[in-house]
């Protein structure tokens, strides 16, 4: 029998691992069998219409723009003329050289992410170590760590006038060892920083969602735990790692400012930083960059096509969901390197470079040495007096606020639809929700940017645009949170309403919405922490008065002003953490797992 | 016209038939069960009495209205045809107390002063002292309370059940079903419940409409169905049963090794091909050794015991006779060969179809000889 459980699980940070969740509800199926259409369905039936149309635009415009784009041979809003010259300009040798440095990238970004991330996911949840639960919240706060921001961290490291340098050469007069972060490795291993909490988090649910008795009938057959892990557990979990290793490859095909910060200035090119190259340096070549920016996604979505029939495949296979208690394997002489392993992870990816970034904010003058430092506080006053800072904070708050309300709110319609009334044309809806998620922020700027100049609507320079980017890019996990409850939702629970006597829009109203509210919370909560460290889908579209401060911290690292970003960085986060607590607090179903 | 009217229903999924044709009527204030095996398609035709599922083909009335008729196009949403329905899943709202739950056929209808009713409901079933609990609290039982209760607080004009006491372990089943009998007698609604369970079927039904595969293959009264089933289906389905191929020389009946039997002479329409005989394990009496006393109404049947299985009020064996394998209750304690005699009345054993639309099994011939369930006596 089914029992719907209401105890909130966990607390606090230690489990903000919601977009766990998001991603095994990515890969699920919509079960579900179709309702009566035989009565008009009134208000539910002018908001079906509605959603669908909202949805349509925000889908379809940026893409059809990009391919129109695509054919133009001039700016966007210029007069130009037809052309092919821009996709017969893909087989030029920068750009496919582009292409594959941008393939290596991200393949060795994804293979050294889920290696790391699945060893700590097993660390944490298959053995007997003592931090899991701390180790849980440090990585559920480096997956909200922006990426961009880490980046900059570790270019204050280890650029060549950076700190490491700066330690070998005046601390330790070793001029002969030298290094440089400007370059794939460095790109590469920032990346896989930024990626391991993500890696870990899609494979912790199907690690401890494994039915224990497959592990306890290897160890009863007289497996050793090693065997057992590797005879049984880790192929049971070949589809999840398939299927999580194929979305950190399209993240990390799609990764924007951490390629842009490192790579510009050591001439490492990607598909999304050349993207932004060709429309932001001249000669500019807006067309090129469209045709460009269809390639990309065109690769991320089949990646994501693959990773959606996989999943599917596999996840009968490996969960039954009777998660039990696992009997934890002993460490034994391996719990030093394993403590060692994730103390040297939540260092690298969190600490360190948080604390880099405060000691930047404090100093005057750039020096390894803490005690050579003239200490001030003067970026932090000037951050704080700037009328530009001020803005682009309440333009951050306005456009994170407002757009996941209007976000969770949309994605929370067509779940519904798509996976409980399913009418005419759901499947069309199912389709388009999920188009933009495939496209790259870069590459949807970019849409949006082409369409905007000919569109006869007043948006771009707005903050309205900016949200509509947001709300297109992550529309798929408000679906897939609030869709992953609805299917989990028992039918009849809505059924029972109607044979209560309740119309479809009352059971609606009194029964769907509170018992799905945890995943509502949590969803807005997830598109929240989205918007607000969203830099890839700005950076094209934003103007003087609708930046946000994403932009702006970029901006001043941008000319070089390493003090002014991380003050600004640092007040980014400490706001930041200021609304997840208070998120957190207000709403309980966004702590839940 | 009061109560359920279903004529010539019909759904389909995609190319598969799930509901073939069927009708029957619930009269006012009668009980009536929908059985079958597992899929069978009876939780698709209450769903389609319900307005959880639009049916494709056939009408269905409540009370003298029609509420679907696929021809016409006519589809009453469910929330307007004024009933009372128990999940199997019970579907009891978790984030609602008891009393929230019981009260939700009222207050969804705008009625303010719920409590009377309430209160009437929850004390029908016993659970008033639970009310403010939320469901979580709640074991199985006291949530099918729960549901029952939300299903008859509105005073619907009909209850539909779908399997509402598979979750319950044995002891609470009993309970219940007697429990569901009485609230439907009080009420004086046509109830419609769906089960798979010949008991509960049996014990509390006005009425049984045995279904296969999505089609209806008998209606009638307990009685009627367990000593009058028109098929092997049916006879197999209802009550245990053996069935005895016979085959007829010179007006007589014969078992399969040539023993002459005696068979109902109103089951017998006169036909020569071999045809299969119903004998209800129950309707024999088993006797040690042989009995050679003759009479002329009785039939008997001599053999030996091939397995046993101990069932507390009485013993189950298998015994070999008259060319088959043939199940009989008693409570003699034998070995395994014991030499044993079978009598039965000739009205206990009837000629039934042999139908092909059900898999041919007997369940006497399938026993295993030496299977772990078959006790050997001393
Ligand atoms: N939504 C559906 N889509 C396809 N087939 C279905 C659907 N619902 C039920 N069925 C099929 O219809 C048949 C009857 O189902 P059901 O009415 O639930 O049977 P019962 O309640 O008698 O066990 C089954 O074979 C089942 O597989
Ligand atoms: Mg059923």
């Amino acid at each position: 029998m089914r029992q719907l459980n209401f105890r909130r699980t966990g607390s606090g940070l230690a489990s903000l691992a919601s977009p766990a969740r998001l991603l095994r509800a990515v890969a699920r199926l919509p079960s579900a069998v179709a309702l009566p259409r035989g009565e008009g369905f009134g208000v539910l039936g002018v908001i079906y219409a509605a959603v669908f149309t909202v949805v349509a635009l925000l889908a379809s415009i940026p893409v059809v723009a990009l391919v129109l784009g695509s054919l133009r041979d001039s700016a966007p809003g210029l007069p130009g003329h037809w052309t092919w010259a821009n996709w017969a300009n893909l087989a030029s040798p920068g750009v496919v050289e582009t292409l594959l440095t941008t393939l290596e990238v991200a393949g060795l970004t994804t293979a050294f992410a889920m290696v790391i991330g699945t060893a700590l996911a097993l660390i944490i949840h298959r053995t007997d170590f003592r931090w899991s639960a701390a180790m849980t919240a440090m990585l559920g706060l480096s997956f909200y760590f922006p990426s961009f921001i880490l980046a900059m961290a570790w270019i204050v490291i280890g650029s060549p006038g950076g700190l490491i340098n700066d330690v070998l050469r005046d601390g330790m007069g070793i001029e002969s060892v030298s290094v440089d972060i400007y370059g794939v490795t460095g790109i590469v291993f920032v990346m896989v920083l930024h990626q391991v909490p993500f890696a870990y988090l899609t494979m912790r649910g199907p690690i401890m969602g494994m039915d224990p008795s497959y592990e306890e009938a290897a160890r009863t057959a007289g497996a050793s735990p090693l065997t057992m892990l590797r005879r049984v557990t880790l192929p049971m979990l070949s589809y999840a790692l398939a299927s999580s290793a194929l979305l950190s490859l399209v993240m990390a095909l799609e990764q924007f400012g951490i390629p842009v910060l490192i790579g510009v200035p050591g001439r490492v090119t990607v598909l999304a930083t050349q993207i932004y190259l060709l429309c932001r340096f001249p000669p500019t070549a807006y067309g090129l960059a469209a045709a460009i920016g269809l390639t990309l996604a065109a690769i991320t979505a089949a990646a994501i096509l693959l990773q959606r029939r996989l999943a599917r495949g596999g996840r009968a296979v490996v969960t039954t969901g009777k998660a039990g208690r696992i009997t934890p394997i002993p460490l034994g002489a391996w719990r030093w390197p394993a403590n060692l392993f994730c103390g040297v992870y939540i260092a690298m990816g969190l600490v360190l470079p948080s604390l880099i970034l405060l000691y930047t904010s404090l100093i005057k003058f750039f020096t390894a040495n803490p005690f050579d430092a003239a200490f001030t506080w003067r970026n932090y006053v000037y951050v704080w007096n700037s009328e530009a800072t001020q803005q682009a904070i309440l333009n951050t708050m306005l456009v994170s606020g407002g757009g996941a309300l209007i976000g969770v709110l949309l994605g929370a319609a067509c779940s519904y639809f798509t996976v409980r009334l399913q009418p005419t044309g759901y499947r069309v809806l199912d389709m388009l929700v999920m188009l933009p998620f495939g496209v790259p922020g870069v590459v949807l700027g970019l849409g949006l940017l082409w369409a905007y100049a000919y569109l006869p609507v007043p948006l771009y320079g707005t903050l309205t645009l900016i949200v509509l980017a947001y709300v297109t890019r992550f529309l798929p996990y408000a679906t897939e949170t609030a869709g992953a409850r609805f299917v989990q939702l028992d039918r009849s629970l809505e059924e029972a309403a109607w044979t209560a006597g309740a119309s479809r829009q009352s059971g609606v109203w009194r029964i769907v919405l509170p018992l799905s509210l945890p995943s509502l919370q949590s969803g807005y909560f997830l598109l929240f922490m989205a918007f607000f460290r969203e830099i890839s889908a700005t950076i094209l579209i934003f103007t003087a008065s609708t930046s946000v401060l994403s932009v702006s911290i970029w901006a001043f690292f941008e000319q070089a002003n390493w003090g002014l970003a991380s003050a600004l960085s640092i007040l980014a986060m400490i706001l930041m953490l200021a609304v997840m607590s208070l998120l957190l607090w207000a709403m309980p179903g966004a702590r839940q797992r | 016209m009061m109560g359920i009217t279903v004529r010539g229903l019909v759904k389909t999924y995609g190319a598969t038939t799930v509901i073939d044709t069927i009708s029957f009527d619930v009269a006012d204030g009668e009980f009536v069960t929908l059985l079958g095996p597992s899929g069978c398609g009876k939780t698709t035709t209450l769903r389609c009495i319900a307005g959880l599922d639009t049916p494709n083909g056939g009408l269905i009335a409540i009370n003298g209205r029609v509420v679907s008729d696929a021809r016409e196009g006519v589809f009453v949403a469910p929330h307007k045809r004024d009933l009372g329905m128990v999940f199997q899943s019970y579907a009891i709202w978790p984030h609602l107390t008891v009393a929230q739950n019981v009260a939700f056929p009222l207050t969804v209808k705008g009625e303010r002063n719920t409590g009377s009713a309430v209160g009437w409901a929850l004390d029908i079933v016993g659970m008033t002292h639970l009310a403010e609990r939320r469901p979580s609290e709640l074991s199985g039982g006291q949530q099918q309370r729960v549901a029952l209760a939300r299903a008859i607080a509105a005073r619907p004009q009909v209850l539909l059940f779908d399997e509402p006491l598979s979750n319950l372990d044995a002891r609470l089943r009993d309970r219940t079903r007697l429990e569901i009998s009485r609230i439907q007698r009080e009420l004086k609604v046509p109830a419609l419940y769906v089960t798979h369970d010949q008991t509960e079927a049996l014990s509390m039904s006005d009425r049984v409409i045995v279904m296969e595969a999505g089609r209806v293959v008998q209606q009638g009264t307990p009685r009627e169905l367990y000593h009058r089933p028109v098929n092997r289906f049916v006879a197999d389905f209802i009550g245990s049963a053996n069935f005895l191929e016979v085959r007829r020389a010179e007006r007589q009946w014969h078992l399969a090794d040539g023993t002459p039997i005696q068979v109902d002479p109103l089951s017998d329409a006169g036909g020569t091909e071999p045809r299969v005989a119903l004998l209800r394990p129950e309707a024999i009496r088993l006797d040690a050794g042989s009995v050679v006393e003759q009479n002329s109404t009785l039939n008997r049947l001599t053999g030996s015991v091939l397995g046993a299985m101990y069932l507390g009020p009485h013993i189950e064996y298998v015994v070999a006779a008259g060319g088959a394998h043939i199940r009989a209750f008693s409570r003699l304690e034998l070995p395994p060969g014991s030499p044993v005699t079978l009598t039965f009345a000739a009205d206990d054993c009837r000629l039934v179809d042999d139908t092909a639309a059900s898999p041919k099994r007997n369940p006497a011939s399938d026993y295993p000889r030496q299977s772990p369930i078959l006790e050997n006596i001393p």
